[in-house]
């Protein structure tokens, strides 16, 4: 290796590690503190590592904020919207992969633009809307709206194209009828798109933020994580509570975290299956 | 195919994604451009509104608290969105390149740690650095304080604020467009390398004339991306800044949802609406002409 070589490949490293240690230090430092003592918190110059770790911030969170039923809320739902897009994904995707109609490709494009739609463009009249069904203020508010997405029915239809349709006509001259079909033969073989698109539409719903609070109207029986997390920011302003504000966070952010790191090969190889996600 | 034609299962199965999308997106749609001719209360059933033609685009234009607010906020979201666009397009490729096309170990952790930080909630990752930006028990001042560089008054100053959202947002997509890049990558084909390397290529070359250029597709598609993700900035507004100081974090989902939602002028923050959907078709259809023309070069 020549002298040149090494030194390319030492400012390499040291680029790596830098990207590294930059990205991964917001969430560190989330966790140290949410581990202080309220003085440690006040001082200046910032304490890096706290000297005696507690997770006494852990348990006053809960003094702020219903940490059960917020965790709860974000579970239903992350939970339901996530199993409706598997549905109607599954089955629109289905169609526009294997059936033949007039205006498909036309139906399908006018679907699939509304992917790249900034969700602020239809926020207003939606919200009215969910007012007049009475669904405003409730889960099924924050739920029924994204119960269907052209992401998933994009995503799933250029997984459907690639089963063979011998499967299929295999399946109808046994009788098979195409309900059956697409959840007894087309499911299982797409199943790694299903997981992954599950993973998405989880995450994506968990952390969603501009729907339920505007959608729920402060009603914070009904409140995600998320939201619940923006009023302890609030109600815990001052320097030495910050603590509990990372406690919180911690909590807020380790499911959607978690499940990345168990399931990241799913996340990644669709990405490069389909360059989208959302 | 043989039994193509299936009427009936056809509508069955598209029943309930058209009938949701068509509520809850299209008809919205059709909605907010009739409801930017009107004025009109968000509290109020829509049949309340009044015609108004186009004073709530007038309005807009003209030099009032009205228009120079919303004209503000439209500034400061192309402006985040551009910045945004310059940091997170570079930094991706060169990871994107050093993740893929790299021998370095540990390259699957780079990944692994780049992406995670897009699984973090908006909200979360808002409290965080406005932590992080705090002028004196922040640590980025702290640390800026070791290389001899001043305490940055970050969120708290007009000139500073938007910058700071803009990195905390390159921080959240990176990983993301980082992948995108790598996917990119994937798709061209190895020997197109090794033709380049036996020519003598040099690395920096070989990536500045063969791989970047192969790369465009990808890449036009991130900019198009990152353009449609930032301007939706929303969190870090509502619960850091709210717009502030002196309305240099004023965005337009926040500012919007302020006069449609917060003060009930749906029928102006419809206009606002239509005029961020214009711009950002105007941009987009930009993008992809200055695309086509760098292609015909």
């Amino acid at each position: 290796m020549t002298a040149g070589r090494l030194a390319s490949r030492t400012s390499l490293y040291a680029f790596a590690l830098l990207v590294c240690v930059v990205t991964a230090f917001p969430v560190l430092w989330m966790v140290a503190t949410s581990l202080k003592t309220p003085s440690e918190a006040l001082q200046s110059p910032p304490v890096w590592i706290p000297g005696s770790p507690t997770l006494e911030a852990y348990g006053q969170v809960g003094d702020v904020i219903d940490v059960g039923r917020s965790f709860l809320n974000s579970a239903l739902i992350a939970t339901i919207t996530t199993a409706g897009i598997l549905v109607t994904s599954l089955l629109a995707g289905y169609v526009f992969a294997k059936y033949r109609f007039r205006g498909r490709n036309a139906l399908f494009a006018l679907l699939i633009a509304t992917m790249f739609l900034p969700p602020i463009v239809t926020l207003i009249p939606l919200f009215r809307i969910v007012g007049q069904l009475g669904i405003d203020g409730s889960l099924a508010g924050v739920i029924v709206p994204n119960l269907a997405n052209a992401f998933g029915i994009f995503l799933m239809r250029q997984f459907i194209a690639g089963v063979p349709d011998e499967l299929i006509e295999a399946a109808r001259l046994d009788g098979a009828s195409e309900l059956r079909i697409v959840f007894s033969i087309v499911a299982p073989v797409v199943l790694p798109a299903l997981a992954a698109l599950a993973l998405f539409a989880f995450v994506y719903h968990w952390n969603s933020y501009l729907w339920p609070l505007t959608v729920l109207q402060g009603n914070e029986d009904h409140a995600p994580i998320v939201l619940s997390l923006a009023r302890l920011l609030t109600y815990t302003g001052s320097a030495q509570n910050t603590p509990i504000v990372m406690a919180g966070a911690t909590l807020a952010v380790l499911p959607p975290l978690l499940l990345f790191v168990v399931l990241q090969r799913f996340f990644v190889n669709t990405m490069a299956r389909t360059g989208l996600s959302g | 195919m043989r039994v193509a034609r299936q009427p009936l299962w056809t509508a069955a199965f598209l029943a309930p994604s058209v009938a949701l999308i068509g509520v809850f997106v299209l008809v919205p749609i059709g909605l907010t451009l009739w409801l930017s001719l009107h004025e009109w209360s968000t509290a109020t059933p829509f049949g309340e509104a009044s015609w108004v033609g186009l004073d709530n685009f007038k309005a807009l234009f003209e030099g009032a608290i009205v228009g120079r607010d919303f004209r503000q906020s439209w500034r400061n979201t192309f402006v985040y969105a551009g910045l945004s666009i310059a940091l997170i397009l570079p930094l991706s490729v060169v990871l994107g390149i050093i993740i893929q096309r790299s021998t370095i170990r540990g390259r699957t952790v780079l990944r692994t740690v780049l992406f995670a930080t897009y699984t973090i909630p908006m909200i979360a990752v808002a409290i965080v650095w406005s932590k992080l930006y705090s002028p004196s028990e922040g640590p980025i001042n702290e640390a800026l304080g070791w290389f001899g560089i001043a305490p940055q008054p970050w969120l708290s100053d007009t000139s500073t604020a938007l910058v700071s959202l803009v990195f905390l947002n390159v921080w959240q997509q990176l990983g993301y467009f980082t992948v995108l890049v790598v996917a990119g990558l994937t798709q061209i084909s190895p020997s197109v390398f090794e033709a380049a390397a036996l020519d003598g290529a040099r690395t920096l070359k070989l990536h500045a004339y063969v791989t970047i250029p192969l790369l465009r597709r990808t890449l036009l598609f991130c900019v198009v991306i990152a353009l449609i993700n930032a301007i939706q900035v929303f969190e870090p507004v509502v619960a850091i800044t709210q717009g502030g100081p002196v309305g240099s974090t004023n965005v337009l989902t926040y500012h919007i949802r302020q006069v449609g939602i917060e003060r009930s002028q749906g029928g102006l923050a419809s206009a606002m609406a239509v005029m961020l959907l214009l711009s950002l078709m105007v941009v987009v259809t930009l993008v992809f002409a200055l695309a086509r023309r760098a292609e015909d070069r």
